[in-house]
């Protein structure tokens, strides 16, 4: 079974490669003409106004947790589907029962507008 | 696995990448092509014959041109967010197979995909949803405003779709009952693609496919408008090419990869009555599974020059609201038929 | 068909919990102002999975391919947990009324600890014990943390969460190790391969680890670092519901994996738990004299408490178990009492809880002064309170099993708690009120959990035998 596997690792490494060399063959060819003006970060033409690491809106982290939640759902459906047809009603009834939980928290979610962008 | 065999990877993951790179060349062309006609405008034509060197004088450009990285930028992630964009983005195509039947080369059976593992739709899934890091990584790096929030948007984005594009999926998974892309086309004989059987699946994977490649009308996390460059304002010369490439191959892959899932992949309906000989059909397979992979190209195109960008927070309703509910349905909908039909 | 159809009957508490919270969840995400609704219908389901729970106690067996354990002993732990429930529901809607905490959101996120507790402390693989521990931890950090805007209540939310996230590492990191061990998660056959292998490191590593998670949701030294801030910095109502709730649910699922099968696959446990509980006894009795906090020092008390408690769990054996849960019961009524009272006691910000707030209330407030009398004479266990009779059988359990040396710790530290407890009594009615000392008012839901939980610990203590026998008879 691992052996399946061995080419996976083969082309990560080969397309790891070819992302460094494509970054290393443009610093050696491309020239170098840097002045501070130049390396100043981009922002309109205006001077840059203090850095970019400053708090941003909940509203992403919002997401990320409940992608974190709802993808982990995603995952546990797969080794069900794959074996779906073996499992016959009693499967059907089970993902049901849970899916109709997390529907329950997703509606919970809509309501309280946790995902509302404005 | 020996040496020789080991070697026989080798060569067919540069194959692979030969021809990812060259299209992508030629799908910039043909972007600017396409966007022309829609547009009643000529389109590149002066690079060699009817421009169609065009995209290669472009790449030679951008490889010479200075590499320029902001001071307050951190220099590592900087350099580190393309090649992750580049290296997933051809990775991805691993476990797509182009024929039905192994060929004969230097005397061993070849199998016609690069690896074929037992959980094919999972490394996709996976690889997709790394794509992500390198925007991410990108946007904070460059320590830009702009990027910033291309980068943060994206992330969001990305993940929401995500969701939906891995709930379309198990539909095709109930079916086939594995994992394996080689079983789920084999499953696809005659006319009884994917797309007949999953309707409702097949427009939510597409929908999330657009999303997850940042094609318009998803590009928000390059919103030019509101943005500048978004993710990639602040990179120039190749690293801001590898970003470009990787784009272009994630529609490459998005494209396979509903070829394969949804359009029957290698199959062509009533191929085994012609009575051709193995390698006439491995040919006609491969060409198959490449002109619907174009068709798809083609179809990634139009929408791009036909439909506007949708403003963020319509993005993330349609995601949240409509595509994720709508997947969900899906699965319900395709267990009771199972049920019922068997 | 016929297989879920069972599986659902058998665990049918489980279940009607499950349902409830659902509904409410609903029913609060439609109407934000709907906590009346809410709290009816968690009563309403609280009712039903008890009813459930007594129907299904006589047949003890397993559910969903052996993860669960149903009826018998598992009855026994749901039981507890529902009447600790219903107490700080009552508690809780004056309390939380009073700070205009969300009541809604503390309703519902009881009833998914109260589904997190019952896996559990009645999983029979480890697998469902751990799906059960963060069901019910991940409930228990949000409702730590449940005023928002008071500071000790998000710092102690937040100490809970990252103390409780490193504790549920350890637990997991256990399971791992057994796994290896055993290729099995069945808690069963765990502890018979335990005891047949000739070189058990894996398994006394692995056992290892079950216990410092273990000992760190009873709150045992040395993992009870947590202990006072949570306790003090959460709203009263939810500490109420973590000293009952929450620590009946931690020695139900430490009776489960180890005295009814862990342990008897190594004695050498038993020496590990024994220390556990000397350690807490004198600790957490100890550091409680100088408190002056009452939640605080009830907080250190409950550590000393758990040491009592960890000295039935580590005789291995039926009697223990019971004598534990019976503890349990003493002790869930006893401080849902205290509780009520300092509940009673605060005000709008959920000041009001130092010592020297008490005082006269002997005078100003009899009933309220003569209840909190009762219940901190029935924590120090002087007769007839159900506590005499809690530790009395736990002490009598490990005699007899041969731990002569805990008895004797166990009432030396008696002897030292009476110091603490008195000195709230002896401010109540040997103190006059401040100044502008505010007289408490106890709301009408407050004072049915206290009066429920005073009748209980007097019955308890007037008829402990009988339902001595009735906790045994189900182990």
């Amino acid at each position: 079974m691992p052996e399946e596997y061995i080419p996976i690792v083969l082309i990560l490494l080969c397309a790891l490669a070819f992302g460094m060399v494509a970054v290393w063959l443009s610093r050696i060819l491309g020239p170098r003409r840097d002045y501070p003006e130049k390396l100043t970060t981009y922002e309109s033409g205006v001077e840059p106004v203090r850095t970019a690491h400053e708090r941003f809106s909940v509203k992403y982290y919002m997401v990320a947790v409940l992608f974190i939640l709802f993808d982990i759902e995603v995952v546990f459906i797969y080794p069900w589907a794959v074996r779906y047809r073996a499992l016959g009603w009693y499967g059907l009834i089970e993902m049901v029962v849970f899916i109709g939980i997390l529907l329950a928290g997703y509606i919970y979610i809509l309501k309280k507008e946790a995902l509302k962008w404005d | 696995m020996d040496a020789v065999g080991v070697l026989i990877a080798l060569l067919k993951i540069v194959v692979l990448f030969a021809v990812v790179l060259l299209t992508v060349a030629e799908l910039v062309y043909f972007e600017r092509k396409i966007s022309a006609w829609i547009q009643n405008r000529i389109g590149p034509n002066r690079v060699g014959p009817a421009g169609l060197l065009q995209p290669y004088a472009d790449v030679l450009k951008l490889l010479m041109k200075e590499d320029v990285v902001p001071a307050a930028a951190n220099r590592f992630l900087h350099a580190l967010a393309p090649v992750v964009s580049i290296s997933i983005a051809l990775a991805a195509l691993a476990v797509v197979p182009i024929a039905g039947s192994p060929v004969t080369l230097f005397g061993r059976s070849v199998i016609p995909v690069i690896a074929d593992i037992d959980v094919g739709v999972l490394y996709i899934l996976a690889l997709s949803s790394m794509g992500v890091y390198g925007l991410t990584i990108g946007g904070w790096a460059s320590n830009n405003k702009y990027s910033l929030l291309g980068g943060l948007r994206s992330s969001a984005q990305m993940i929401s779709y995500e969701l939906s594009m891995g709930l379309s999926l198990i539909g095709v998974v109930m079916i086939t009952g594995s994992l394996r892309l080689d079983e789920i086309v084999r499953h696809q004989a005659g006319w009884m693609w994917n797309i007949v059987l999953q309707p409702i699946g097949f427009v939510t994977f597409l929908i999330a496919a657009f999303a997850e490649t940042n094609r318009l009308p998803f590009d928000l996390p390059e919103a030019e408008h509101e943005l500048v460059g978004g993710y990639h304002t602040e990179y120039s010369s190749f690293k801001f090419a590898l970003f470009y490439l990787a784009e272009y191959a994630n529609m490459i892959t998005a494209s396979a990869v509903i070829a394969t899932l949804y359009l029957g992949g290698w199959q062509v309906p009533g191929l085994s009555r012609l009575g051709l000989s193995t390698g006439a059909e491995i040919a006609m397979q491969i060409g198959a599974f490449l002109a619907k992979t174009a068709a798809m190209l083609f179809f990634f195109q139009w929408v791009r020059w036909s439909i506007p960008r949708f403003r963020y927070d319509q993005l993330m309703n349609l995601g949240w609201k409509v595509m994720f509910p709508a997947a969900l349905a899906n699965i319900v909908l395709t267990a009771l038929v199972l049920l019922f039909v068997e | 068909m016929h297989d879920i159809l069972n599986d659902t009957i058998a665990s049918a508490p489980l279940w009607a919990i499950v349902v409830t919270g659902v509904a409410t969840l609903l029913v609060h995400a439609w109407d934000e102002k709907s906590d009346k609704p809410v709290f009816w219908i968690a009563l309403a389901g609280i009712g039903v999975s008890a009813v459930l729970t007594i129907w299904r106690a006589p047949v003890a067996g397993t559910a969903y391919s052996g993860m669960l354990k149903t009826g018998g002993a598992a009855s026994a732990w749901t039981l507890l947990f529902l009447v600790a429930t219903l107490l700080t529901l009552f508690i809780a809607w004056d309390s939380l009324g009073k700070a205009a905490a969300p009541r809604g959101e503390f309703t519902i996120l009881v009833l998914f600890a109260v589904a997190g507790m019952i896996p559990f402390s009645a999983g029979n693989d480890l697998l469902a014990v751990f799906i059960g521990l963060e069901i019910l931890s991940v409930s228990l950090y949000t409702l730590v943390g449940l005023t928002r805007r008071r500071f000790a209540s998000n710092e102690a939310a937040l100490k809970y969460f990252l103390l409780g996230a490193f504790a549920g590492g350890f637990f997991l990191y256990g399971i791992a190790f057994l796994y290896g061990a055993a290729q099995t998660t069945n808690i069963e056959d765990i502890a018979r391969r335990f005891a047949q292998s000739n070189f058990p490191v894996l398994f006394l590593t692995g056992s290892a680890l079950l216990l410092v998670g273990l000992a760190f949701k009873t709150g045992a030294v040395p993992f009870h670092m947590w202990v006072p801030d949570v306790y003090q910095g959460a709203p009263t109502a939810v500490t109420t519901f973590l000293i009952t709730g929450g620590k009946a649910a931690a020695f139900g699922a430490f009776v489960t994996v180890f005295t009814m099968t862990l342990g008897h696959a190594s004695a050498r446990f038993a020496v590990v738990i024994g220390v556990l509980a000397l350690c807490s006894m004198v600790f957490g009795n100890i550091a409680a004299i100088p408190q002056t906090d009452i939640k605080r020092m009830l907080a250190y008390s409950s550590i000393g408490h758990a040491g009592y408690m960890l000295i039935g769990v580590q005789t291995a054996s039926v009697e223990g178990a019971g004598g534990v849960a019976f503890y349990l019961l003493s002790y869930i009524l006893t401080s849902t009492g205290a509780f009520g009272v300092v509940a009673a006691m605060e005000n709008e910000q959920g000041e009001g809880t130092r010592i020297e707030d008490f005082a006269g209330l002997g005078y100003t407030k009899p009933l309220l002064g003569a209840l909190l009398s009762l219940f901190l004479f029935s924590l120090i266990g002087i007769p007839p309170f159900s506590g005499f009779f809690a530790k009395y059988y736990i002490f009598l359990t490990a005699i007899e099993h041969g731990d002569l040396w805990l008895v004797l710790i166990g009432v030396a530290t008696s002897v030292v708690s009476l110091y603490f407890y008195l000195r709230v009594m002896v401010v109540m009615f040997f103190r006059q009120p401040g100044e502008n000392q505010p007289v408490p008012e106890a709301g009408a839901w407050t004072m049915i959990a206290v009066v429920l939980s005073a009748a209980g610990v007097i019955a308890l203590g007037l008829f402990p035998g009988t339902v001595l026998d009735l906790i045994t008879s189900v182990f």
